[in-house]
């Protein structure tokens, strides 16, 4: 493990780790979930939470360079006197670092309306594997070249280290209204969410919760929510106050036209921050349930929503686990979440099952193996199940065309043996692989 | 469900269910002034609980690493007020801390029981050692090491008298405690004076109330800490509220019944408030407002542990005119002994918290607990306590 202080540092750690022939791996604050950050083959982790100076922020071109180790609520926070906010907001953005937002192009509540890491990163500083510091974007709105910003951000890791982010800051919103949909029945708020989307309205956010994950929530904050819905929908719409305005009536009269029960209207700032501290709470409040949870992260076509929500809650019955739903419904990422103790034998199996099962499912929908928390290691071995073996040799090249070394947080993202014909580099490949 | 499980205790003797309570999810790490001054996982709560379970179930050794990343820790409980799991990480550490007690070097233990039993709990020697202590500080004969964490004693404080009669039938106790009643006394008497210009008749606690146990249980010497409580709840009889003017004491008189396990105890903790709490509660005083611009640094043990933190500003507000800090209300590394026994570690997160405080343009600092005001003074702030500004706005004369 090492601790630099500066780019500097993070270069002769890259450096001695290729000079030993020893796979490295960045960590940020370790809220990842998808095991991106996690060291296989005793790598040298590079943690960065030292690293956590805000450079500069120019709030005339409305940008900030910050290191990787800066939290992003902080980042948020001293925006905020320019009456700015960076505007992905996992619901770990308290706790999480930019530098691990770029590896995962992480997400949160208000990239549907917004995009998510990679639509406010400008440019990066990295270091490659090689020990060699680049820059890779830059503060043009076009860069000339080959995007390889995109390229970079989302790589887990994989293609470097990041020591030093360009973002994008947006203004704040001069208005923002916050409702509160409650529904009897999960089809009813899941058709609502399409319903919205259809009458051209496109929310900062829209998320859903189901009845058990919303009174897990509810003992936590205390935020009012129904402790008897079946599902509520958290709806925030943000711009220009008569546009809010008109678009919270459509909101509650759509919601009212497919069942819901309630529509309230959060009253003030602090109502409103109390409900989205319930929605940013929800994983860690499981816990109250029951000791452990497996949280999955897959996309499906909004219209598919109500069969897969289904589906999901068919898999958790057949295989006797308790599967909870709470999610970013406005762009159909969804994250069932499946509570049970470890402590019981055989329980491992059952979730792992129905995991596999909820993302075959998923995929068979038409969707896709994740939203925001990244492939890691959690769901690499999965890739094969959509992406053919041309496709994932394609990535296999261009991982190798930033790192011919294959030190750079290996065997993350791609399965083993994802280049075709020969061996990638160092990467070894299990019994058992097709290749 | 609980009943049916597998309760065996292991290397530290930890409740099995609070330890499986923390999911890793790392909310807390934000909130831990040891993590955001280090950056390591280690000083971290989640660190420190993955280093408890392994410890716990034999996987790891209970050796030195283990011993310091637990010293390390303040005992703030900021994690425990943004854990959305409800992990008890404060019963978590005592028991961690009772588990490492008896393994400490014998010097060290022979030391501990000493200040803790022979000092702490009686209040005459406390006094005594005190006055030695301000002799030794004149003639320069404190080893450096501890010279700066400890506050220069004044004789006049020392010397102060507080005038409120001792046990009897009072409307309210004011709790008094060890070492503030011997170096901070000014508080208490303008304690007094406050609950007195609400008409109400306050009392000292009689015999056996001379320190509520708050460091022995931090420091894992749970055994004394139940028999000061015993004392405690029998030096101040009836049914009256028990009023405390220092956040630490505040949150383990509350947490008798949980120390004790007895509904004498449980009782005995529901009628303890925080001073200010029940200030809050009464007729408004009658004030002089523009006082000038105070900051309100939360102490934990008020904010996080006892959640009662509105009152302060609730009896300042017509008062003065009162602005917060922008760092979620970070600890000020005080910790009880904390700042004396981790002194590198209690001075980085103070100069965090200096630097907040700073930030607000404020002159004076309100602070409700001893451990807290001695730490920041230490630094060069003007630290009040929310009794002190009150008693300063009184309209009324002092005598």
């Amino acid at each position: 493990m090492c601790f630099p202080r500066d780019a500097r540092e993070v270069q002769a750690a890259v450096r001695a780790a290729q000079h030993h022939g020893v796979p490295f791996v960045a960590r940020g604050s370790g809220t990842g979930l998808a095991g991106g950050a996690t060291p296989l083959d005793d790598a040298l982790v590079i943690v960065m939470s030292q690293m956590d100076r805000i450079l500069e922020i120019d709030p005339r071109s409305r940008t900030a360079w910050v290191e990787p180790g800066v939290l992003n609520l902080d980042l948020s926070r001293a925006a905020a006197p320019h009456g700015l906010h960076y505007a992905p907001d996992p619901s770990s953005q308290q706790a999480c670092s930019i530098g691990g937002n770029v590896g995962t192009n992480a997400g949160g509540p208000h990239c549907l309306a917004s995009g998510t890491t990679t639509a406010h990163v400008l440019a990066v500083d990295a270091v490659l594997a090689d020990g060699t510091a680049t820059r890779i974007g830059g503060a043009r709105p076009d860069e000339p070249g080959y995007d390889l910003r995109g390229v970079y951000v989302g790589s887990e890791g994989t293609l470097g280290v990041t020591t030093g982010v360009l973002v994008r800051l947006l203004p704040d919103p001069p208005a923002v209204r916050t409702l509160l949909l409650d529904f009897t029945s999960i089809d009813d708020a899941a058709t609502t969410v399409s319903g919205i989307i259809a009458e051209g309205i496109l929310p900062a956010a829209l998320e859903m919760m189901d009845a058990q994950i919303t009174r897990a929530v509810e003992d936590f904050v205390g935020a009012g929510y129904p402790r008897d819905a079946e599902a509520v929908l958290l709806v925030e719409l943000d711009g220009l106050p008569d546009g809010v305005t008109a678009q919270a009536l459509a909101i509650d009269e759509i919601g009212r036209t497919h069942g819901a029960r309630t529509v309230r209207v959060a009253r003030d700032e602090a109502e409103r921050e109390l409900l989205w501290k319930g929605r940013k709470s929800a994983f860690g409040a499981i816990a109250r349930i029951a000791p452990d949870y497996y949280l999955h992260d897959a996309v499906v076509p909004r219209t598919q929503l109500v069969g897969v929500l289904r589906r999901i809650y068919e898999i958790a019955a057949e295989q006797r686990l308790t599967m909870m739903n709470v999610f970013h419904a406005g762009d159909g990422n969804l994250h069932p979440l499946i509570v049970f103790d470890r402590r019981e034998p055989g329980t491992w199996e059952r979730v792992h099952h129905a995991g596999t099962e909820i993302l075959e499912a998923c995929i068979a929908a038409g969707g896709v193996l994740s939203g925001e928390h990244g492939i890691g290691v959690e769901k690499r071995d999965l890739m094969g199940r959509l992406f053919s073996p041309i496709d994932l040799d394609a990535q296999a090249r261009l991982v190798e065309a930033f790192d011919p070394s294959g030190l750079a947080n290996p065997r993350k993202v791609l399965p083993a043996g994802s280049r075709c014909g020969e061996l990638a580099g160092t990467r070894p490949v299990p019994e058992g692989t097709w290749i | 469900m609980n009943g049916l499980r597998m309760t065996t205790r292991g290397a530290l003797g930890l409740d099995p269910d609070e330890l499986v309570a923390c999911v890793s999810c790392g909310l807390c790490l934000p909130h831990c002034p040891t993590y955001r001054v280090t950056g390591l996982e280690l000083a971290s709560p989640r660190g420190r609980i993955a280093a408890m379970r392994v410890v716990d179930s034999g996987a790891a050794p209970l050796d030195a690493v283990f011993v310091r990343a637990m010293d390390e820790c303040v005992q703030c409980r900021g994690c425990e007020a943004a854990c959305p799991s409800g992990v008890p990480f404060g019963h978590l550490m005592e028991s961690t801390r009772a588990a490492i007690a008896p393994r400490r070097p014998r010097l060290r233990r022979f030391v501990e029981t000493l200040g803790y039993r022979g000092v702490l709990a009686h209040h005459r020697v406390l006094v005594a050692v005190s006055w030695l202590l301000l002799v030794a500080q004149r003639l320069r004969l404190v080893p450096r090491r501890y010279a700066a964490t400890l506050p220069r004693l004044d004789m006049r404080r020392l010397a102060l008298r507080l005038r409120v009669p001792a046990g009897g039938t009072p409307d309210v106790w004011l709790f008094t405690g060890c070492v503030m009643d011997a170096w901070m006394r000014e508080t208490h008497i303008a304690a007094a004076r406050v609950v007195r210009a609400t008409g109400a008749r306050p009392a000292v606690p009689g015999r056996g109330g001379d320190c509520c146990g708050a460091l022995h249980v931090h420091a894992g010497r749970t055994d004394d800490a139940r028999r000061l409580a015993r004392r405690v709840i029998a030096s101040m009889p009836g049914a009256a509220p028990v009023l405390v003017d220092s956040a630490g004491c505040g949150a383990a008189l509350r947490d008798y019944g949980h120390l004790l396990g007895t509904p004498e105890a449980a009782a005995f903790a529901a009628r303890v408030v925080d001073i200010s709490s029940w200030l809050a509660q009464q007729p408004p005083l009658p004030l002089r407002p523009g006082g000038g611009r105070v900051v309100v640094q939360d102490p934990c043990h008020l904010r996080h542990v006892q959640r009662d933190h509105a009152g302060v500003r609730t009896v300042l507000g017509p008062a003065y005119e009162l602005v917060e800090t922008d760092d979620d209300a970070l600890c000020c590394g005080a910790g009880g002994a904390y700042a004396a026994l981790q002194p590198a570690l209690a001075n980085d997160v103070r100069a965090r918290k200096v630097a907040a405080l700073a930030r607000t343009g404020a002159s004076v600092v309100c602070s409700a607990n001893p451990g807290c005001t001695i730490h920041l003074r230490a630094a060069g702030l003007e630290v009040r306590h929310p009794v002190e500004l009150l008693a300063d706005a009184l309209e009324e004369s002092p005598r």
